[in-house]
């Protein structure tokens, strides 16, 4: 009859013990509350003691969690529709707020949503595009040519244009402000993702393979240009080289037709009568041809001849 | 079978026999002494069993005490608390790990598959000149603490994952994209490095970056016609260039000698056209010699020469006389001659 009562007792005594030991683990931090009233400090790890039954224990993450926004289709300052995919980091600062206010993690997922996206959506809105992408040391490749940005007919300064790190810092800045009333520290904001919704895409496609174009034309052209110097300087050097031969030639043939002339004159002057004279039987034996008729006037030479022969 | 033995006392086992003996004598009630042992030994087994672990070489464990750290174990066989009272977290802390971005290793092989289906959101991005590349890259990184790794963050790959890309876009949105598909590759990688692994010490989760390096970079596959083109036009340039040095090599020395030959020539002309001229003067200064000696005679002799050479080629010879002024046919040689020959 004794023992199955002690048996009982004891088995009741070691399920009320084990109700009033927890164990809370490295990933953990945990609030124990009493018929719902929040009672001692945040737990952290280890194994504690709570009195069974009467008391609750809540745990929640203490580990970083990721938020992760939803890609979002915004326009920007300059009206250019981009894809923005935010993601962030967070814990659970104060547990007792974090329960009260948002109760669980999707609980606080969905504020963050709402929280993060807002802020996101205004600064992304109210900045151009090369502001979101570019950093503030961002320098432009030196042939592409002077930047103009223009809002509504509104120039902006290029002086004026902040860096995406600065935009980070205020997303950061302004979504932190109202984390901490729900228990919850924002660590960091971070744009994942940056893109062109896929008109936009197509379009700027279209101009990159423009600017392609135009710079393989630019090549090709460049290469004909070249071409057309190095086939000029070529005429010109066959010209020079010609043109000075040519010059030699005429200077060399007309020296040496210079002295034969001298020689001839300084021969024949000795005697030109007599030179003449041959000169004149010579020419008529070169001229007659076979069958030939002959006529002479009778002063020519010739005839005197022909005369003083007879 | 050893366990009986060194487990329950004396006392036991006299009541475990007698038990064993009521057992065979009355087989239709058997469970009753049996179960308890069974019990026993199945608790032993388990416990045993679930206090020993093993830990691999490549991994470090975190045992958790009552939930809280203790101590991490080295690669080997260990022994714990059972009954979930020291629990183990296994990290593979030796192993490098890789993550891909833009592309996914389908099968790791000597020639591995890859696949790009479905990942151009990630690989796609901006540059700072507002173009578009295809960015794949790989970040390789090792568990430097395994404590922080798993209880510092959820999610710790993830996380990972996430900044990557952010760090990523924010490195290559602020170069442009000739820096990017071309010359500054390695700059831009190391750079992402060094802010990932920045951003991930402000987390403080234990991880090292090992690598990030960029894999395939390339314009978008609307783009690449024209990228190629460009690389084409640039050959092109360069034939063109070489076809007109070409042309000019082959021509330019071929006129420099032809200008050569043209000039030897000239001189060879100069120097014929002097010797001729010394030539005929000298030989005329010889007959001018031999003419003086002998005027007349030599005259005579030279026109009657010429005559006699002249004179039987000629078909007819008329004289023309100014005061007249009418032809006088001196000598029909030809008809003559003809005549008396028929």
């Amino acid at each position: 009859m004794k023992a199955p009562v002690i048996f009982f007792v004891v088995i009741a005594l070691i399920f009320v013990g084990m109700d009033g030991l927890y164990v809370v683990n490295e990933a953990e931090q945990a609030i124990v509350t009493q018929f719902g009233k929040p009672v001692g400090d945040v737990i952290d790890s280890g194994l504690h003691l709570k009195i069974p039954f009467v008391q609750k224990v809540t745990r929640f993450e203490k580990r970083i969690l990721k938020w992760d926004g939803d890609p979002n289709q915004i326009p920007t300052k300059d009206k250019r529709f981009i894809w923005i995919d935010t993601t962030a980091r967070w814990r659970i600062k104060d547990p007792l707020l974090f329960y009260t206010t948002v109760a669980t993690e999707r609980g606080a997922m969905s504020r963050l949503d709402d929280i993060i996206d807002s802020v996101v959506r205004d600064a992304v809105s109210g900045r151009l595009l090369v502001e979101l992408v570019r950093g503030s040391d961002y320098e432009a490749q030196e042939d592409s040519g002077e930047e103009r940005f223009e809002v509504e007919g509104v120039v902006i300064a290029k002086e004026n244009l902040v860096g995406r790190e600065e935009i980070m810092a205020g997303i950061l800045e302004k979504a932190r402000a109202n984390t901490p009333d729900y228990g919850i520290e924002l660590l960091d904001v971070q744009i994942k993702r940056i893109n062109y919704v896929e008109q936009v895409r197509t379009r700027v496609y279209e101009r990159m393979i423009n600017e392609r174009k135009k710079v393989a034309a630019q090549y090709r052209s460049e290469g004909e240009g070249e071409k057309a110097d190095i086939l000029g300087q070529m005429e010109r050097e066959l010209k020079e080289i010609s043109s000075e031969a040519y010059r030699k030639v005429l200077e060399v043939r007309g020296a040496a037709d210079a002295e034969a002339a001298a020689i001839y004159a300084e021969a024949y002057n000795q005697d030109k009568e007599f030179y003449a004279f041959l000169r004149t039987l010579e020419s008529y034996k070169k001229s007659i041809k076979e069958n030939g008729r002959l006529v002479i006037s009778t002063d020519s030479d010739y005839y005197r001849y022909l005369k003083q022969a007879k | 079978m050893q366990d009986w033995g060194s487990g329950p006392s004396n006392d036991d086992l006299e009541k475990k026999v007698i038990e064993i003996r009521d057992y065979f004598k009355n087989k239709f009630n058997p469970q009753k002494g049996l179960l308890p042992i069974l019990v026993i030994v199945a608790l032993i087994v388990i416990g045993a069993y679930t206090s020993m672990y093993e830990v691999d070489t490549e991994e470090t464990g975190v045992v958790l005490r009552f939930g809280k750290f203790s101590g991490f174990s080295e690669p080997g066989l260990h022994f714990k608390l059972p009954l979930g009272i020291d629990r183990v977290y296994l990290v593979q802390t030796g192993r490098v790990l890789k993550e891909e971005f833009g592309f996914r290793t389908v099968t790791p092989d000597v020639r591995s598959t890859f696949t790009k289906r479905g990942l151009e959101e990630e690989s796609l991005t901006l540059t700072g000149d507002l173009n578009v590349s295809d960015v794949e890259w790989i970040v390789q990184f090792q568990v430097a603490d395994p404590f922080k790794f798993i209880f510092r963050i959820k999610d710790p790959v993830g996380t990972i994952r996430d900044i990557s890309e952010a760090m990523v876009r924010k490195t290559i949105g602020n170069a442009n994209v000739t820096e990017v598909l071309t010359t500054e590759r390695a700059q831009l990688a190391s750079e992402i490095q060094r802010d990932l692994q920045d951003t991930l010490n402000q987390y403080d989760i234990g991880v090292r970056i090992v690598t990030v390096k960029f894999q395939d970079v390339t314009p978008p596959d609307p783009v690449k016609a024209a990228y190629n083109e460009v690389n084409e036009s640039e050959q092109q340039r360069e034939s063109l260039i070489f076809q007109a040095r070409e042309q000019f090599n082959r021509e330019v020395p071929r006129a420099r000698g032809e200008a050569k030959k043209v000039l030897q020539e000239a001189e060879g002309y100069a120097v014929e056209r002097v010797n001729k001229a010394r030539g005929e003067t000298n030989r005329f200064l010889a007959l001018l010699t031999e003419y003086r000696k002998a005027p007349s005679v030599t005259r005579s002799r030279i026109y009657l020469e010429t005559l006699e050479e002249v004179l039987p080629r000629l078909e007819e010879v008329y004289v023309m006389d100014d005061k007249t002024g009418g032809l006088l046919p001196l000598l029909p040689l030809r008809k003559s001659m003809e005549g008396g020959a028929k």
